[in-house]
């Protein structure tokens, strides 16, 4: 991009950090909270404790929650980036027939208001009688997601010139070898970036889950059915938990990144 | 291309493509068609009827409350676009004009919001503008105002705020993809030339981001309008949305088809806003 004068560059970054402070302050409410009690109502400043971790790691509710929101994500995630490949290869391989049309049929779930397509799926589960469990809340969100890992890797497939394939092919490669040599390396920061996303929108979906759940929590669900009869300060420790560890997530995704992807920007 | 022209990977291809075809299908199109035709189903008494009938649309559009509540949540939902894409814009540009480990940095920290449970952010954010939340205690301090407003909480403005706020980095992602596509020497052409900076932005790289900027407002606005967790926590009894009355059918009012065919209705609205921004970005 271009040079920035000074004053432009400023003016900028006070309004990138204004934006970061309407996208972090939030946070950090229940995280400052979560080291607090709280009595009536009120956070009570004056004395710091750890007790809400402590009852945090009692309550089995949350816990299983928390690992059904794991296994739910990390499934989804695998799924829709597996599938978001497949289809990749299939439209790239010039597979016309009906192609825009099912590519719009994989884009409906996320375009769609998520209440309708938890509707749906409520609906034809239903209709085919497969009880509602985990299972059910996993299709759900991989129809959603995928979408995104879809479209993240198609993107990145279309930039891949034809030219390395065909020289991969001329070189003597099976297809199987073209695609592990050469096209997945090419996608591999597509993919961790699709993976992340798709995590990412696994991770706090809950108007799908609300809809397509039996009665296995997960996480969002769990905080929702809690939120109507108030927070506890475990929740608060909880959310500041959440966060360390996606922070963590993401530094490592940019340090994985960021060799091959920085240099020459 | 891959799989095409090598007989041995013949049985693969085959598979990828009964795949690419049956799995949409079987898990999108089959669910989809069992909603629409429930919306056609009718509920009295507590009974589901099995028979097809228009009766759900036709009370859509002749009770009085629908079409005014649908009408209202439109505008709110454009109003949180519009603002989640001026707020967006120049979080995109200064990503945009980054280089190396900062701009991945900045751009990792725009996506990490997105990880946090929507619940908790909701939750926090009303704690913030609630009448003994954070912005109330700010202003008393700084003796702005005398008493908490009630402003900002169990209404419309607070919906408006809330969803703006969650929904800021799906506005920003694609501003700055666009942003990115952007030829760098198209830029350097300009500056050649003698534009000022003010003169190559908006002569050349706001024009060309512009498709960007549309696809981030619809995006946002397509979220925005299929949300009922939001006016459902800070919305109290004023901020009803759409959203919210489709919601209520699966709930206290159990009319799963009234409540199919008022979805199917707002998809339509959704479809005409899409169909709008994909015909706004073909024209720039």
């Amino acid at each position: 991009m271009m040079q920035l004068s000074r004053l432009a560059s400023f003016g900028l970054s006070a309004l990138t950090a204004l934006v970061f402070v309407l996208l972090y302050g939030p946070l950090l409410v229940p995280i400052a909270s979560s080291f607090f009690e709280i009595a009536r109502g009120d956070v009570q400043w004056t004395s710091p404790s750890l007790s809400a971790y402590v009852a945090l790691t009692r309550n089995q509710g949350i816990i299983t929650a928390f690992l059904n929101t794991l296994i739910v994500g990390f499934t989804a995630t695998f799924l829709a980036v597996l599938l978001g490949i497949l289809f990749a290869i299939h439209y790239r391989n010039g597979a016309t027939f009906g192609r825009d049309l099912m590519q719009f049929v994989i884009f409906l779930p996320f375009l769609m208001p998520p209440i309708m397509i938890g509707l749906s799926l409520l609906i034809f589960f239903r209709e085919t009688d497969v009880p509602r469990s985990l299972l059910t809340v996993i299709i759900g969100h991989t129809v959603f997601v995928l979408a995104l890992a879809y479209r993240t890797i198609v993107v990145r497939l279309q930039s891949l010139s034809v030219s390395y394939i065909e020289a991969s092919y001329d070189l003597g490669a099976s297809s199987w070898q073209t695609f592990f040599y050469v096209v997945l390396p090419n996608l591999k920061s597509a993919l961790i970036g699709a993976a992340i996303l798709c995590f990412a929108l696994s991770f706090d979906e809950t108007m799908i889950s609300l809809l397509v759940t039996g009665t296995d929590n997960t996480l969002p669900i769990r905080l929702w059915a809690m939120m109507r009869l108030g927070f506890t300060p475990d929740i608060n420790a909880l959310v500041a938990l959440i966060l360390a560890f996606t922070t963590l997530m993401c530094v490592l995704a940019v340090r994985y990144l960021l060799p091959k992807d920085a240099e020459g920007t | 291309m891959l799989f095409v022209g090598d007989r041995q990977a013949k049985g693969w291809r085959i598979a990828i493509s009964v795949l690419a075809y049956g799995l949409p299908f079987l898990f999108i199109v089959a669910p989809l068609l069992s909603f629409l035709t429930y919306s056609f189903f009718w509920v009295e008494g507590g009974q589901m009827h099995y028979d097809l009938t228009w009766r759900n649309y036709s009370r859509f559009f002749t009770d009085a409350i629908f079409i005014p509540v649908l009408w209202q949540t439109c505008l709110l939902c454009l109003a949180v676009a519009v603002l989640a894409a001026l707020l967006g814009y120049p979080v995109a540009f200064r990503l945009a004009t980054l280089s190396g480990r900062r701009k991945y940095i900045l751009l990792m920290l725009v996506l990490v919001p997105l990880l946090m449970s929507y619940i908790i952010k909701i939750y926090a954010i009303r704690s913030i503008l609630g009448g003994n939340g954070f912005l109330n205690r700010f202003l008393v301090w700084a003796n702005l105002i005398d008493q908490p407003l009630t402003l900002f909480v169990f209404n419309l403005n607070a919906v408006l705020l809330t969803l703006t706020v969650l929904l800021i980095p799906f506005a920003i992602l694609p501003i700055f993809l666009s942003l990115e596509r952007i030829p760098k020497n198209l830029i350097e052409a300009s500056t050649d030339l003698g534009a000022s900076n003010w003169q190559t932005f908006c002569r050349v790289i706001l024009p060309l981001s512009l498709p960007g900027v549309v696809t981030a407002a619809s995006f946002v606005f397509v979220l925005a309008i299929g949300d009922f967790l939001t006016p459902q926590m800070v919305g109290g009894p004023n901020g009803f949305t759409f959203g919210r009355i489709i919601y209520s059918q699966f709930g206290a009012a159990f009319n799963w088809p009234f409540g199919a065919a008022l979805s199917v209705i707002l998809a339509l609205v959704m479809s005409v806003v899409i169909a709008l921004g994909r015909r706004f970005e073909r024209q720039t």
